[in-house]
């Protein structure tokens, strides 16, 4: 496939899409500004933290909703990419003390060729077998960490050395990388990348027979997209300084797809503000009495019952509606 | 003569791993979609027996109906409330059918662990036995009184079970309807019905087999996870949908994961079933039984 057969974005011959995509993505921007004036307002480093782990859904948020919201692949692994990322730099510093400079990277590759690998093995299956599979490779990743004491330590964890000492910096770090993962998946959806995907989510066979390698775009967005996870788990280790099997509870990937269907599956605004939302009053609902894991679950079900598009499909409808309106006076 | 112990308590394993499996399957089977809530009515008729016997303080023999009452209701509530977008007249849904599903039930199975964490507590309670005995030798195998009334009680319910598909008229539209919803509606079954009649059927047995567990697991909200992993597995062993299937591959998984953790290693005992569903998924599909399984 060649750019010449790719809907023509660049011509100046926008269509709803990208004007959707556009808008989102500009929403996405004003969301990250405001969060890059927070430390103006927020100083106590207590709140900064909240942020910061914020934050750290907000990118599992965004890797999961490349492979569910934008190219279909309803996986149940991102926490499991995550704790895998974060063992990254806590192995290489354990066992074989090198600095996070080389965990880190280590941390992004390895998830994203696991996520390749794992793209490769579940090429055939749809729905409920992928929702099967990915969970088994979740659960294994977690049982077979938390077991090998000799090389990981199993569930006591590993310590990790930190980045910096300061949570302004942590914070900093985070909205940067927050932002680059936004502009490289605007920067891809734009691309013929992004409408093969969208094209593999909406109808794989009729993607296929148009001559997209489906193969290809697939196993890519699988590698992306546990690479994020991979990513945000690498850097969470080194923040809060210990990583263990617990960060891959299935109990997280439920956390992380609540995030994104409360936001909005399938756009970059929606994950990001599920993410900081569901987080953010999560800690705030803590001073209920611990009632916000009730509330959370009880609003995926209501939304994914009734409001599919999700809060920022929600705040857009009226847009979509005045341009159709417009289009139609034409 | 370890081997024969091994074997006759994986078997009894393997019955209570039927009770939940062959609930998700037959769910499978009618409208194609896992259930990730299931392992929540195990955990509500675990609760339910535990606490009528306890704070009630009813003999556990009317406990045991009560936490069957409570999944079955439990069952027809979700169906009612939940599953109707998946077949009743939302034809635009049919693209995002399986993401629903998913979510749905996933958010249901979270829901319900921090509703009950919420109103009885995360601590674990330690349930009444139906009968106070020790362990036993018999021949080789290793018993006692509560597991042997128990696997008793499960393998009648299986067949009762087996028997009410096979011959009665309800169980022959849910055969009917599995095979074919829209063919089942033309002759004048009511689908929608008999699918209540399915989420009822496997909340009761999902919660009974929580019940029967209930002095050996010592509930704990989030007690389900455990054994509903355990009925993914089954149901793609036995061939998805398949309830005789799932029967099978409930009694081989028992038998298998009691000689695995012997033998090969108990750490990794868990992680045995779940490589077996990805080896099924990926090179057998159909399951054990092939497509012969299917019939529901």
């Amino acid at each position: 496939m060649n750019r010449a057969n790719a809907p023509a974005a660049s011509n100046g011959e926008r269509n709803l899409w990208s004007r959707r995509l556009a808008l989102d993505f500009r929403a996405a921007l004003v969301v990250v500004a405001a969060l890059a004036a927070a430390p103006l307002v927020v100083t106590s480093p207590y709140t900064l933290g909240i942020l910061i782990v914020s934050m750290y859904f907000a990118l599992l948020a965004l890797g999961w909703n490349l492979l569910a919201g934008f190219t279909g692949q309803f996986s149940l692994a991102p926490a499991a990419f995550a704790m895998l990322g974060a063992y990254g730099p806590g192995l290489f510093d354990y066992q074989w003390h090198l600095s996070l400079a080389w965990g880190i990277p280590a941390g992004v590759v390895g998830t994203a060729i696991l996520g390749w690998l794992l793209g490769r093995v579940v090429l055939r299956l749809r729905g409920p077998y992928l929702a099967l599979t990915t969970l088994s490779f979740a659960e294994i990743a977690r049982v077979v960490v938390g077991n090998s004491y000799d090389f990981t330590r199993g569930a006591q964890g590993l310590n990790v050395p930190t980045l910096m000492q300061s949570r302004v910096g942590y914070y900093y770090l985070f909205l940067g990388v927050v932002l680059a993962v936004l502009v490289g998946l605007y920067v891809l959806m734009r691309s013929a990348t992004g409408r093969f995907w969208l094209a593999i989510r909406d109808d794989e066979t009729g993607a296929e027979s148009r001559g997209i390698n489906v193969v290809r775009y697939k196993t890519l967005s699988f590698a992306l997209s546990c690479a994020i996870c991979g990513l945000a788990g690498a850097l969470y280790g080194t923040f809060s300084q210990l990583v263990s099997p617990e960060l891959g509870l299935l109990l997280q990937t439920g956390i992380v797809i609540a995030m994104v269907v409360i936001g909005g599956m399938g756009t970059l605004t929606g994950p990001l503000i599920g993410a900081l939302l569901v987080y953010l009053a999560s800690e705030w609902m803590r001073g209920f009495g611990n009632v916000q894991m009730i509330v959370f679950s009880a609003l995926v079900i209501v939304f994914a019952r009734f409001f599919r598009e999700g809060l920022w499909g929600l705040a857009t409808r009226r847009v979509r509606v005045t341009r159709r309106t417009t289009v139609a006076a034409q | 003569m370890l081997a024969v112990d091994l074997f006759v308590n994986g078997l009894i394993v393997g019955l209570f791993y039927a009770l939940m499996a062959v609930g998700l399957a037959m769910i499978f089977g009618v409208l194609k979609i896992i259930n990730f809530a299931h392992g929540e009515f195990y955990m509500i008729g675990a609760y339910t027996y535990v606490l009528a016997a306890l704070k009630l303080g009813v003999s556990p023999w009317i406990a045991l109906p009560l936490a069957a009452v409570a999944g079955g209701a439990i069952g027809w509530l979700v169906e009612r409330t939940l599953m109707r977008p998946l077949y009743a007249g939302y034809a635009s849904w049919s693209i995002m059918k399986d993401e629903y599903a998913v979510v749905v039930t996933f958010g249901l199975s979270l829901l319900l662990i921090n509703v009950v964490d919420k109103v009885v507590g995360p601590y674990p309670y330690r349930g009444p036995t139906l009968t106070e005995s020790s362990r036993f030798a018999f021949g080789p195998v290793m018993l006692n009184g509560q597991k042997l009334i128990a696997a008793a009680v499960s393998a009648a319910l299986l067949v009762g079970l087996a028997l009410f598909i096979k011959r009665s008229l309800w169980g022959r539209q849910i055969q009917a309807v599995a095979q074919n919803r829209l063919g089942a509606s033309l002759a004048g079954i009511d689908a929608t019905r008999t699918t209540s009649l399915i989420f009822v059927i496997s909340g009761i047995l999902a919660a009974l087999s929580g019940a029967l567990l209930a002095p050996v697991i010592n509930p704990s909200p989030d007690v389900g996870a455990f054994p509903a992993i355990k009925s993914y597995v089954i149901v793609v062993l036995g061939g998805m949908g398949s309830v005789w299937g799932a029967m099978l591959a409930s009694l081989l998984l028992g038998v298998l994961e009691s000689f695995f953790a012997v033998y090969v290693s108990y750490d990794y005992r868990d992680a045995f079933g779940l490589l077996i569903l990805i080896l099924v998924l990926l090179f057998r599909p159909q399951g054990l039984l092939g497509e012969r399984g299917r019939e529901l």
